[in-house]
């Protein structure tokens, strides 16, 4: 486990965040915050709202309540914020959602060429580079569906750090994976977590948990039932519904 | 090892015999079961005795002679009459438009550098030249008209040179050249006023296959945009542009085009400027566009309901703005997967400015049905006239499906 960094500064706050879809009450007030180059994971139940918050965070999804600070900015309704916010938080999403039609170094550069302006050139070094650090150097020029799963997620880990985020939000990344390509995602999410990049990884992988996290948040009913360190939450859970999810999990 | 057990055999086996060659298919598929026998003996019997009759009646009963009579009328209609185009010979102005696409068709070739466009481009132009060997009399088809055919496989080598050696040989160059070409054919044939030996044809006298081509290839080039930008629309979050995207589909589907047609000619000009210079080719032609693009604004929207949400949202993740979202990544999927309901309404649209005969225009099946009528030693001829038109169109549309075909298996779809 990384150390704890206590004197850094909070890079995401959230302050009693709501969210309903039509009557139901997917996020029931959440408040915490998160500090640079802290590494969170994020558990609990399906459907206890632990999606539908990382969601939030780069707004995917639109809380109606409470307000949620990333980067200094505050997410409104303003696009040219959000837009502001998405080129710095980068997402992988659980089932990958690749470009299809584009080949894995296209899939990579498009952002940094359309939104950040790189020339093509550069954003390609900066892509190879980028492939060679997940350790598929050697696809650049495949299209996705010739890739395994866990390649593709590798290669979905590298689209997004391409546009140099300094947050990183992982939507359950290992779960569509067969079990022997999870520990190749998980490797390259552990070397990102070394380099210091804020992550917030909505994930079962309690062994990933144990080992990378700074701190683990357990979701239920839209809330946050439970926080803390990975040594207290799996030795000494506080709170029975904590007990009983991990019991079954573990 | 363990008394009794077989050592394990996985190694790769050859399928059975019965599945194997072109027995194994016949037997499986024509005589394998009793039923499936008579079945194959009596479909063999019915398709032999079609093609013995039908060959026969081809090459031996059938008279083809309208065909050759009618002739160059098919292709231009009445515009090279002494009506349309008075004391000179205005035949040459088509026939250089159609030099122009051949150049357009090597440059193709010149940039995709061999394959099927080469011997799509080649066998084009040399079925072009074909025509210059006609064994018509030099009166009926003049040695200007021979040579302007034969001049198709010099263009074609000059359209592939164009794209071999100057700037112009890249897709954005031909698609550029492809409208510039499109613009010169229409000054063409219409004619410059004042302009010695390009005196204006009265857009009345066009006809022929000429008149089906322009209006179709005008169609599909205008329907597909305008068709993307309706379907955009009837998926807009705001509720005055969404209303109006599917009013006007709703309408231009739900009305029959021959009715459209008919109101175009009354209702197009109020939509104008009153000294917009237009004529019934043009309403005409909006029409069948705005028709075609009703069609195709629902393919597109079919395509873009099709996608997975989470393209859109990986994109907006990555910092997209929405317009490029869709620009490079919803429309290029959405499109893709739509290619052969696309195709299947330009094939439509093409077949469709038949229609055009209801407003009094001479296209290729009203002018031989014309000319029929006002011939009635020809009236026997019909089945043979109906048949060669029939197969003309086959000849277009199977084309176009064709290559509808070879584009989807370049980009891949259905391996993905």
């Amino acid at each position: 486990m990384a150390e704890m960094k206590d004197g850094a500064e909070d890079i995401i706050v959230c302050r009693d965040v709501h969210k309903w879809y039509g009557d139901f009450h997917a996020l029931r007030g959440v408040t915490t915050s998160i500090k640079k180059a802290e590494v969170v994971v994020v558990f609990g139940p399906s459907g206890s709202g632990k999606s539908t918050f990382i969601r939030t965070i780069n707004r995917l999804e639109e809380h109606q309540l409470g307000e949620i600070i990333v980067n200094g900015i505050k997410l409104t309704n303003d696009i040219r914020n959000i837009d502001a916010i998405r080129r710095d938080v980068g997402m992988v999403f659980q089932s990958f959602n690749l470009f299809p039609h584009l080949t894995v170094m296209d899939n990579i550069t498009l952002a940094p060429i359309k939104v950040r302006k790189v020339p093509r050139a550069e954003a390609q070094q900066v892509g190879n580079d980028l492939l060679d650090r997940v350790g598929i150097s050697d696809q650049s020029d495949k299209y996705p569906a010739q890739l395994s799963g866990g390649q593709q997620q590798r290669v979905a880990i590298a689209r997004a750090l391409a546009m140099q985020p300094n947050i990183m939000l992982f939507d359950e990344p290992t779960s569509a994976l067969d079990p022997e390509m999870i520990k190749e995602v998980l490797d390259v999410m552990q070397e990102l977590a070394s380099s210091g990049m804020t992550m917030i990884v909505v994930s079962h992988e309690m062994g990933f948990a144990r080992e990378v996290a700074n701190r683990m948040i357990m979701f239920d009913l839209g809330t946050i039932v439970e926080e803390g360190p990975p040594e207290q939450i799996f030795e000494d859970p506080q709170n029975d519904r904590t007990k009983l999810f991990l019991s079954q999990i573990l | 090892m363990i008394a009794g057990a077989e050592p394990i055999n996985n190694s790769a086996l050859r399928p059975p015999h019965s599945e194997r060659g072109f027995v194994g298919w016949v037997r499986a598929n024509l005589f394998g079961t009793w039923y499936n026998s008579l079945l194959t003996v009596a479909s063999v019997i019915v398709i032999g005795a079609i093609l013995l009759f039908g060959i026969r009646w081809v090459i031996s009963d059938a008279d083809w002679t309208v065909i050759a009579t009618l002739g160059g009328q098919m292709i231009i209609g009445q515009y090279n009459t002494e009506l349309a185009c008075p004391s000179q010979n205005c035949f040459w102005r088509p026939q250089a438009s159609l030099l122009l696409v051949t150049i357009l068709l090597g440059m193709a070739w010149g940039v995709a550098g061999g394959g099927l466009t080469k011997r799509i481009a080649i066998g084009i132009s040399v079925a072009l030249a074909a025509f210059a060997l006609l064994p018509y009399s030099f009166e009926r088809m003049g040695m200007d008209v021979r040579l302007l055919l034969a001049a198709n496989i010099p263009a074609v080598g000059l359209g592939w040179a164009i794209a071999r050696y100057t700037p112009l040989g890249t897709g954005r160059g031909i698609a550029l050249s492809a409208i510039a070409v499109f613009l010169v054919t229409l000054i063409l044939v219409h004619g410059v006023p004042n302009v010695p030996g390009l005196e204006p044809v009265p857009v009345r006298h066009w006809g022929g296959l000429m008149l089906n081509l322009l209006l179709a290839v005008a169609g599909i080039v205008i329907s597909l945009p305008v068709g993307i930008v309706l379907a955009m629309g009837r998926r807009s979050r705001l509720p005055v542009v969404k209303l109006l995207c599917v009013v006007f589909i709703e309408v231009f589907r739900g009305v029959p085009l021959i009715t459209l047609l008919f109101m175009s000619q009354v209702l197009v000009p109020l939509a104008f400027p009153e000294n917009f210079p237009q004529n019934s080719l043009f309403r005409a032609g909006v029409v069948i566009t705005l028709f075609s693009a009703a069609y195709m604004a629902e393919n597109v929207r079919g395509g873009l309901q099709a996608l997975h949400p989470g393209q859109a949202e990986a994109a907006r993740a990555l910092g997209l703005p929405g317009w490029q979202t869709m620009l490079f990544i919803s429309l290029p999927q959405a499109i893709r997967n739509v290619i052969p309901a696309i195709v299947g309404q330009f094939i439509s649209l093409f077949k469709d400015t038949t229609l055009v005969y209801v407003i009094g225009m001479l296209e290729v099946v009203a002018i031989s049905r014309a000319y029929i009528q006002g011939n009635t030693e020809y009236l026997a001829s019909a089945k043979e006239l109906f048949l060669f038109l029939g197969l003309v169109f086959w000849v277009f549309t199977y084309g176009m499906s064709f290559v509808s075909r070879r584009v989807e298996k370049h980009l891949g779809i259905g391996v993905r």
